[in-house]
């Protein structure tokens, strides 16, 4: 269906959400190496290749980040602050995907420089088809700015 | 003292002294007159003493019968004057006595003139004694006549000096009185000036403080009288209005706090609450997907229903924090066209659900003094509600409009739908409220709380009046634009 180099950086620390999300793209048939950060510090680390994750450096950065926002030690507006903030990262798409519909994390989520807000609904079929419309568009319709951009 | 003390006092001083004034004037007057009287008595008695003169002097020229006569008369006439003369102190009295004596003395003179022989020329000689003594019986007279009329003057003088002397009183009385009286109206005026116009300048001054908020500013006027009485009261009220000011701001502080906790709760309500729900549908919609050929009818309708009662759960939870956010909503208020908005709603409504035919009746131009999202959500609610309840009506009619009772400006929502038993009318805007069966009419029960809240929060009111199986009415009332 798409590129499978690609690789999509889930930002979850729910375990059955993070279950969920897979068998969504599982079931839409979304290929990609799906990597799974389970809180904020994390995320950078895998990003940037630091502590646990300092065997990544070198290592291309993922095409697409999926944040949740409410994440223990560093939540999701924190890490999307600090992507935006590097230039190796601040092009990265990333989509919040969560469960609050506050109007607050709407307008921080945005004016942090999120791509997307995505809310998680209760109905797993709905939140197969929300998942499978988010791998089309960021992973094959839309078109990534330059590797080395500045 | 107090002021009302005071100025009686200077009122009463200058009354005094006014009356003192009025009073010395008055005794000036009589005195004046009286002393005036007297000085008519005493020139009748100088008048009388020349005319006694005149007729002497004829008596002695002539020797005629009449003079001697009027001469009588004239003196018996002094006599009574001088009886009659009233004195006051010594020295005139002892003026009157001396008078008194002179004239009796001056009339015995001149009977002895009268008894003396009259010269005949026949005896010389004899004639010579009768002249001698003639003369000096005359100059005798003359002197004593003279020194009575000096009498006369002299208490003509008394009564003079009496004037002037009543006149110079005056004088100084009222001089003094005047002086008083300036002195008396001065102090007055200081009075005002340091006991009531000074310290109203500082009360002004203070109430100026107070409404800038300086709730700190102490009057403290120390004085007994009326304005240290206010300034104590006024201390006192700007004291209580501190503390009210301070009690305000703590009960402030507790609702901002309390309201940040409902923040806080509302997004974990959000967050964590639909967590769980989440996993427990998605799972089961996974048993079923997976192992479905595995499962037998009962147990996937089990897991439709754990599903099924997930996603109502979800839509209870989103419902709950709606009501949260019309609680918490900032409102700005501007005249909206509740016409339009329900138009709105009635073709969203309609394209929902296009084999339904219903009848809108939207009056034009019906306009509410509103917060536009608000009054929206409400009229979704009422317009969702009226759509719900109407759909087992054979010729379903929604209504909005507006009339008027008792002066005051209403709008309506009006269906013929199934209607409810008034019975249950109180219980209608409860959360999670509901009159029918969820399988009957789908829904949360939470609407028109929400729609009771935003009517709650314009200072407005909702009512329902309704009938089983005759559709059902709510009216609502919005406080009259700039009365917010």
């Amino acid at each position: 269906m798409s590129d499978v180099s690609k690789v999509i950086l889930l930002v979850e620390d729910s375990p059955d959400d993070v279950a969920l999300t897979l068998r969504a793209f599982k079931r839409s048939h979304v290929m990609n190496t799906i990597a799974v950060a389970r809180d904020g510090i994390e995320a950078l680390d895998f990003l940037f290749a630091r502590g646990t994750h300092a065997d990544r450096a070198g290592v291309p950065l993922p095409t697409l980040i999926i944040l949740d926002l409410k994440l223990p030690k560093l939540d999701g507006l924190g890490v999307l602050k600090a992507i935006r903030a590097d230039d190796r990262t601040r092009f990265l798409p990333v989509v919040i995907l969560t469960s609050s519909k506050e109007e607050q994390d709407l307008i921080s989520g945005y004016s942090l420089g999120a791509n997307s807000y995505v809310r998680k609904p209760v109905d797993f079929v709905e939140f197969t088809e929300a998942v499978r419309v988010l791998g089309i568009y960021w992973l094959m319709m839309n078109q990534s700015p330059p590797e080395n951009s500045p | 003292m107090k002021i009302s003390t005071k100025g009686r006092l200077a009122t009463t001083t200058a009354l005094a002294t006014i009356g003192l004034i009025a009073g010395m004037i008055w005794w000036a007057n009589q005195e004046v007159e009286d002393a005036s009287s007297r000085r008519r008595q005493t020139t009748e008695l100088a008048r009388g003493l020349t005319e006694l003169r005149l007729v002497t002097f004829e008596y002695m020229l002539h020797r005629h019968e009449r003079p001697r006569e009027q001469e009588r008369q004239v003196s018996s006439r002094l006599a009574r004057l001088i009886e009659a003369t009233p004195f006051t102190g010594a020295a005139q009295g002892e003026v009157v006595a001396h008078l008194r004596e002179q004239s009796a003395a001056a009339h015995r003179v001149f009977e002895e003139l009268v008894a003396a022989p009259v010269a005949d020329g026949v005896n010389e000689a004899n004639d010579e004694s009768i002249r001698r003594f003639e003369a000096q019986l005359s100059s005798r007279l003359l002197i004593l006549q003279q020194e009575s009329l000096a009498d006369a003057f002299r208490l003509t003088d008394f009564s003079t000096e009496r004037i002037d002397a009543a006149q110079r009183r005056v004088a100084i009385v009222t001089l003094a009185g005047l002086v008083l009286i300036a002195l008396t109206t001065s102090g007055a005026a200081w009075l005002i000036h340091r006991k009531v116009l000074a310290p109203i300048a500082k009360l002004e001054q203070a109430t100026r403080e107070v409404a800038a908020g300086n709730w700190n500013y102490k009057l403290a006027i120390a004085s007994n009288d009326e304005i240290g009485e206010m300034s104590r009261n006024f201390d006192a009220m700007t004291h209580s209005l501190r503390m009210s000011f301070a009690q305000i701001e703590r009960s402030n502080q507790e609702l901002a706090a309390l309201n940040q906790e409902i923040e806080a709760f509302s997004y974990s309500v959000s967050h964590d609450l639909r967590g769980p729900l989440r996993s427990m549908d998605g799972f089961s919609q996974a048993l079923l997907e997976d192992y479905g050929d595995k499962l037998d009818e009962e147990a996937k309708d089990s897991l439709q229903r754990i599903r099924a009662a997930s996603q109502r759960m979800g839509r209870l939870i989103d419902e709950l924090l709606g009501l949260s956010r019309v609680t918490r909503a900032e409102l700005t208020l501007k005249p909206v066209n509740l016409s339009e908005v329900a138009r709105e709603i009635a073709e969203s409504l309609a394209q929902q659900q296009p084999t339904r035919a219903v009848q809108w009746k939207i009056e034009e131009g019906l306009t509410v003094h509103a917060d536009k999202a608000l009054i929206q959500i409400a009229m979704q609610n009422l317009l969702e509600n009226a759509w719900k309840f109407t759909s087992k009506t054979d010729q379903p009619v929604i209504r909005v409009g507006a009339l008027e009772r008792d002066g005051k400006k209403e709008c309506f929502v009006a269906d013929n739908g199934v209607g409810f038993d008034m019975a249950y009318a109180d219980r209608l805007f409860g959360a999670f409220q509901r009159l029918h069966h969820e399988s009957e009419f789908p829904g949360t029960g939470i609407g028109l709380a929400i729609v009771q809240r935003i009517f709650r929060r314009h200072a407005g009111r909702i009512w329902v009046q309704a009938k089983p199986g005759l559709g059902a009415t709510f009216f609502f009332q919005l406080k009259e634009q700039g009365h917010e």
